[in-house]
């Protein structure tokens, strides 16, 4: 556009867009050049190619494991951010904040069952997920790599709902850690210096709540999220899902 | 035959930087099927990664609305509760540690570990990736499903057998 040509009218006219062609950062096309667009020119679903093979869609082959692991996932960030507004990593405080969110927050039940339910559902669907993986023969070359990435996945998934069984300071919480803490002890010669390490002392206590509380919320969530970009990087890489080699 | 065919459709020439695609009636190439059998992400694939992510919100708000998360008395370290479980996802490993602390809590759990992590780069037979339960690798398939099988039993005997000072018990004897 010339300078003589503006006007602010114009401008105005234009907005609604001018700001869709912003976001969007293109103009309009055919149906289907806008139907491509519509993936490689969004951040967030750019990560899919903007052909898929028709083998990935077959329900019965992925059963959509995964992905049902990486919702279960963003459904947990999402409750849990929630949470946080409520808890306080205190021996003093933790479960009367258990007991707030139960009897006095709106919808605190919820959220925490929310919370509580997804932890355990996507410990299992990961699992599964490794066996749907393991059962199609989808590790072998070249996707090798990428079931090293997800067996790490399982083990932060594992660490993750470990560390948040902590969090409400009841009985069933204080005690499953005892339990899970001392089987790390059992190691030779390093076991009890490993406990210390992760209890913050020889016993659960405060600096043990402190430290699964910071590992929960921050160092293993954004460890999760970092393995789950290679992840879902490296299925592109390799070629996309895997398939028969027939077709 | 086919693969003669895809020859004279997209003749693969080095010295050319253009190529005919192809030829259809339609408002581009390769409208809905394109020659390796793929299809548009958007709406094929993302319609169903919507439908799937609706359907997984909702089960989880059902569970949510029907089942409270437990809860116990505050935590009390004078009073240990009896038995005390791991996680169920952890009880099999207590389950195994029952027997043996070393061999059940430490060398097993590491040896799963490590052959998770070995097992790409040792079974490299290249036969029978992409189907479930290919007969080419039923030795792995055969493998596999036992260490599943034990996890399971392992993780039912400790969750559900398992009483007072880690006694077997039967869920209905009280
Ligand atoms: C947080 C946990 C995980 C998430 C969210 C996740 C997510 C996904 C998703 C969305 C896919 C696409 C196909 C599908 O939906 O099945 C996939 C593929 C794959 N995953 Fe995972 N995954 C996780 C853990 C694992 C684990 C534990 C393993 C194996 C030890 C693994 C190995 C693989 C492999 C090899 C593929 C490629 C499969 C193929 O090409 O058919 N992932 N993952």
């Amino acid at each position: 556009m010339s300078e003589s040509a503006y006007s602010i009218k114009e401008s105005i006219m234009q907005l609604p867009r001018n700001i869709k062609a912003s976001i969007s950062r293109r103009g309009e096309g055919t149906a289907e050049q806008e139907r491509a667009a519509a993936v490689f020119g969004n951040m967030f679903l750019h990560v899919h190619p903007v052909r898929v093979h028709v083998n990935s869609l077959r329900a019965g082959y992925t059963f959509g494991l995964g992905l049902i692991s990486f919702y279960l996932f963003l459904i947990l960030v999402a409750s849990g951010l929630l949470l946080m507004f409520y808890y306080t990593p205190s021996t003093e405080l933790a479960y009367r904040n258990m007991k707030d969110l139960e009897y006095v927050v709106t919808f605190g039940v919820i959220l925490r069952n929310v919370h509580r339910w997804s932890a355990h559902a996507m410990v299992a669907f990961v699992f599964l997920h490794m066996c749907r993986v393991f059962y199609t023969g989808s590790y072998k070359a070249p996707r090798e790599f990428n079931w090293v990435i997800g067996v790490f996945l399982l083990l932060v998934t594992l660490f993750l709902s470990f560390t948040g069984y902590l969090l409400p300071w009841d009985q069933l919480a204080f005690w499953a850690v005892t339990v899970g803490s001392n089987i790390a002890s059992y190691m030779p010669v390093l076991g009890d210096y490993v406990r210390f390490l992760m209890l913050g002392g020889n016993e659960v206590g405060q600096m043990a709540l402190l430290r699964f509380y910071v590992l929960h919320v921050v160092a293993l969530p954004l460890l999760a999220a970092t393995l789950l970009g290679v992840h879902f990087w490296r299925i592109r890489k390799d070629g996309g899902l895997s398939r028969p080699s027939n077709d | 035959m086919q693969a003669a065919k895809k020859e004279e459709i997209f003749p693969k020439d080095p010295n050319k930087t253009y190529s005919l695609m192809a030829i259809v009636d339609g408002d581009s190439f390769q409208v809905e099927k394109g020659p390796e059998d793929t299809v548009q992400s958007w709406p094929h694939l993302m319609v169903r990664e919507l439908g799937l992510f609706l359907l997984v919100l909702a089960v989880i708000l059902g569970v949510s609305l029907l089942f409270n998360a437990p809860l116990e008395e505050a935590a009390n370290p004078q009073h240990s509760t009896n038995p005390a479980k791991a996680p169920w996802y952890f009880v099999g490993i207590q389950e195994l540690v029952s027997y043996s602390a070393l061999l059940g809590g430490i060398v097993t759990p590491a040896l799963i570990v490590v052959s998770l992590l070995l097992l790409p780069y040792l079974d490299r037979n290249p036969k029978g990736t992409g189907v479930w339960f290919s007969r080419d690798r039923r030795v792995a398939t055969i493998l596999f499903t036992i260490f599943v099988v034990a996890m399971v039993i392992l993780i039912l005997i400790g969750q559900f057998l398992r009483g007072p000072n880690w006694h077997l018990y039967l869920p209905w004897s009280n």
